[in-house]
């Protein structure tokens, strides 16, 4: 845990301290934009990525850094898609006014239906994380679960929502630079909370739930609020998906959904946001590989690589069990990258002598 | 704040407590002013964690009633009690293991980090209030903007961060532990988790701190160091102190009124002297002589 008054910020002015990495990331935002701009595949592919990081890093919120155990993250995710999705799709052919060219609107638009599917998920955070005032561990885990299904279920019954077939046709808005701001923006809270008040409050909750509230934190409201900003940038994740892919349905929401994010935080170390990126981007380039691995295999025939993707979860399994073995605390355990990589690197370097 | 002359800071008035037949604690008194270091004394299994644990909130008593500062807490929240001005250790220590010594105790730091409604008026208006739901609201409001205060590091949040760091390596340094700032609790010596307990517990700006068997563990040397230690803290905090001590010696030693629980009933109260010569209390404590010399190793209760 570092504090955030570290001084490596030490000559920057007190005001420019808050935004000024997110001033650094928008010219390097921009470029990555322009580079891809010819490589529409390599844009989907980083667009799921970043998704994924945004939905493992703010899971982590609940499930690594207050010790919840959330299973049913998926569920945020689709209240966002589809609220994102949904506002999109109604409000397509306006334009503001006031903004210069119809592009430009499209992306201000863009930008609030990210931001009420956030608010939305939200609001649905602060619903999940009142049982967990009473409810803990496995119990726990079985409410989100019945959560993240009951929303599928419900999408999938509402005719406003496309029941079954979901939504199609939802502009496609979503740029290699949203995506990555708001996957910038989600560590950037996620890493500011954790050394911040509210953070140090969360973690003595996932310590010693008991100590935390003898030394007077409401451990309560911080685990509802530890829900609600989870399940907010959930919620955005969702919003983006939504909007890169153009069509939403029930089956992008599933179980199986919420369970690769759990997954990913728990192979990336349960409390390390460093952790939860490596593991999310990993595992979600892995079977991306593996699909293009199998496809020179099969020598351009996509059986083969389909087959593989079939048993994909399996080799996730597999993979998280050999981990689980090798390291039980996960990748980095609750530190962050910075905490670990210089006792790894020390320890090779005195291995040599 | 509304404290009356003479009124203690904290008051437990014929306190029982029962776990299905077992009677843990019965028609248990105790009062605490400012300025107090008080002893309890018993038995392995006499109820005196039990009693720590209702006088903060752990447990709600059967019947009876405990008081802090004149506010009647019975079924409070522990934190809510904490924020009134009691702060406690554990017998079987409850440090943040995975947090260092100093972010141990910038997690009790909470006073400061208030934004829109100071904590100091908080906590005045909940010592005044029974409308918790109100203050509830505030403390949500606060948590809400303070979010956003430390989203956006605004400089009243980094001024903020500083004092929180400068008032816990204060309170490592008073227990002497200032050299492990930056290591993992797990990774003190015994003694030394037990000292960093305390810092974390006075760092919630107690009026009252109740010790539970702070020197278990600690060989005779560490033993009197604490005693000293503890005489010391209750003068620089202004603090009314209540210990939980096995060692008999020890608390004769450094409390001016101790109370003697067997089988949840107070067998004796009074000073050292009153206490030592009280037939029933020599009687409890020689039929379990044996058993208080190993009860060091025994570590049960929150
Ligand atoms: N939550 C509980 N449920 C049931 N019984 C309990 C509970 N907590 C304590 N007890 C019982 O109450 C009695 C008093 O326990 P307590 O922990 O208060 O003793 P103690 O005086 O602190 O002893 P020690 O010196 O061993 O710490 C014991 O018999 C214990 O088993
Ligand atoms: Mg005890």
């Amino acid at each position: 845990m570092e504090s955030v008054a570290a001084p490596r910020f030490s000559g920057v002015p007190g005001w420019l301290r808050g935004p000024l990495p997110i001033l650094l990331s928008l010219p390097i935002l921009a470029l990555a934009q322009w580079a891809t701009a010819q490589a529409p595949f390599l844009v989907y592919i980083a667009s799921i990525v970043g998704v994924n990081v945004i939905l493992a890093v703010s899971l982590n919120i609940v499930n690594g850094m207050t010790g919840q155990f959330s299973i049913g993250h998926a569920g945020f995710m689709a209240v966002g898609a589809y609220i994102a999705g949904k506002f999109s799709l109604e409000t397509k052919d306006v334009y503001l006014p006031f903004m210069q060219s119809v592009a430009a609107s499209d992306q201000l638009m863009f930008v609030f239906a990210l931001l009420l599917g956030g608010a939305v998920a939200a609001v649905f955070g602060f619903l999940v994380g009142l049982p967990s005032l009473r409810l803990k561990g496995d119990y726990l885990a079985i409410v989100t679960l019945g959560f993240g299904e009951i929303i599928r279920v419900i999408v999938q019954n509402t005719e406003m929502f496309g029941r079954a077939l979901g939504l199609s046709g939802i502009p496609q808005r979503s740029s290699i630079f949203m995506v990555m701001f708001w996957v910038f923006l989600t560590i950037l809270a996620a890493r500011r909370i954790a050394s911040s008040a509210h953070g140090r409050s969360l973690l003595a909750i996932r310590e010693d739930e008991i100590a935390a509230e003898a030394m007077g934190v409401n451990t309560t409201a911080y685990k509802v609020r530890a829900f609600v900003i989870s399940a907010f940038f959930a919620g955005v994740a969702g919003g983006l998906f939504a909007h890169f892919v153009g069509i939403i349905n029930p089956g992008s929401f599933t179980f199986v959904k919420s369970m690769e994010i759990v997954v990913m935080i728990v192979a990336g170390g349960l409390g390390s946001t460093t952790g939860s990126i490596v593991a999310a981007v990993f595992l979600t380039l892995l079977p991306e590989a593996l699909r293009s691995i199998f496809t020179q295999l099969g020598g351009g025939d996509q059986t083969l690589a389909q087959r593989v993707d079939q048993i994909r979860m399996p080799i996730y399994g597999m993979l998280l069990v050999a981990l689980m073995l090798l390291r039980p605390q996960g990748l980095f355990g609750t530190k962050e990258i910075w905490d670990v990589a210089p006792k790894w690197l020390s320890r090779r370097r005195k291995g040599m002598r | 704040m509304n404290l009356v002359p003479g009124e203690p800071l904290l008051h437990a008035k014929s306190v029982s407590i029962q776990f299905g037949g077992l009677r843990a604690l019965t028609d248990f008194n105790l009062e605490i002013h400012k300025g107090d270091l008080k002893g309890l004394i018993g038995p392995n299994g006499a109820g005196k964690t039990t009693a720590f644990n209702v006088l903060t909130g752990v447990y709600r008593p059967t019947s009876g009633d405990v008081f802090v500062s004149g506010n009647r807490i019975n079924g409070r929240k522990p934190h809510q009690i904490n924020r009134l001005g009691v702060a406690r250790t554990f017998q079987n220590i409850r440090l943040f293991k995975e947090l260092t010594a100093i972010d141990n105790v910038k997690v009790a730091c909470l006073s400061e980090s208030y934004s829109v409604v100071r904590r100091e008026t908080l906590d005045r208006l909940e010592r005044g209030t029974s409308a918790l739901w109100f203050t509830n609201a505030l403390h949500a409001l606060n948590n809400y903007v303070d979010w956003w205060r430390a989203l956006l590091l605004t400089p009243g949040f980094l001024r903020e961060e500083a004092e929180v760091t400068k008032k816990a390596e204060g309170l490592l340094e008073t227990m002497g532990l200032l050299h492990r700032r930056d290591e993992e609790a797990r990774n003190l010596p015994y003694g030394e988790q037990r000292r960093l307990e305390i810092a974390r517990a006075l760092a919630t700006n107690p009026k009252v701190l109740l010790l539970d068997e702070p020197a278990a563990g600690m060989n005779t040397r560490e033993k009197a160091d604490l005693m000293v230690l503890i005489r010391e803290l209750r003068e620089k905090f202004s603090l009314g102190i209540l210990v939980i001590e096995h060692d008999m010696k020890l608390v004769m030693g450094i409390c001016e009124h101790i109370t003697v629980l067997d089988h949840g009933e107070t067998i004796a109260a009074g000073g050292p002297a009153e206490v030592r010569t009280n037939p029933k209390v020599i009687e409890a404590y020689l039929g379990e002589s044996f058993a208080a010399a190993h009860a060091a190793a025994a570590g049960s209760g929150a």
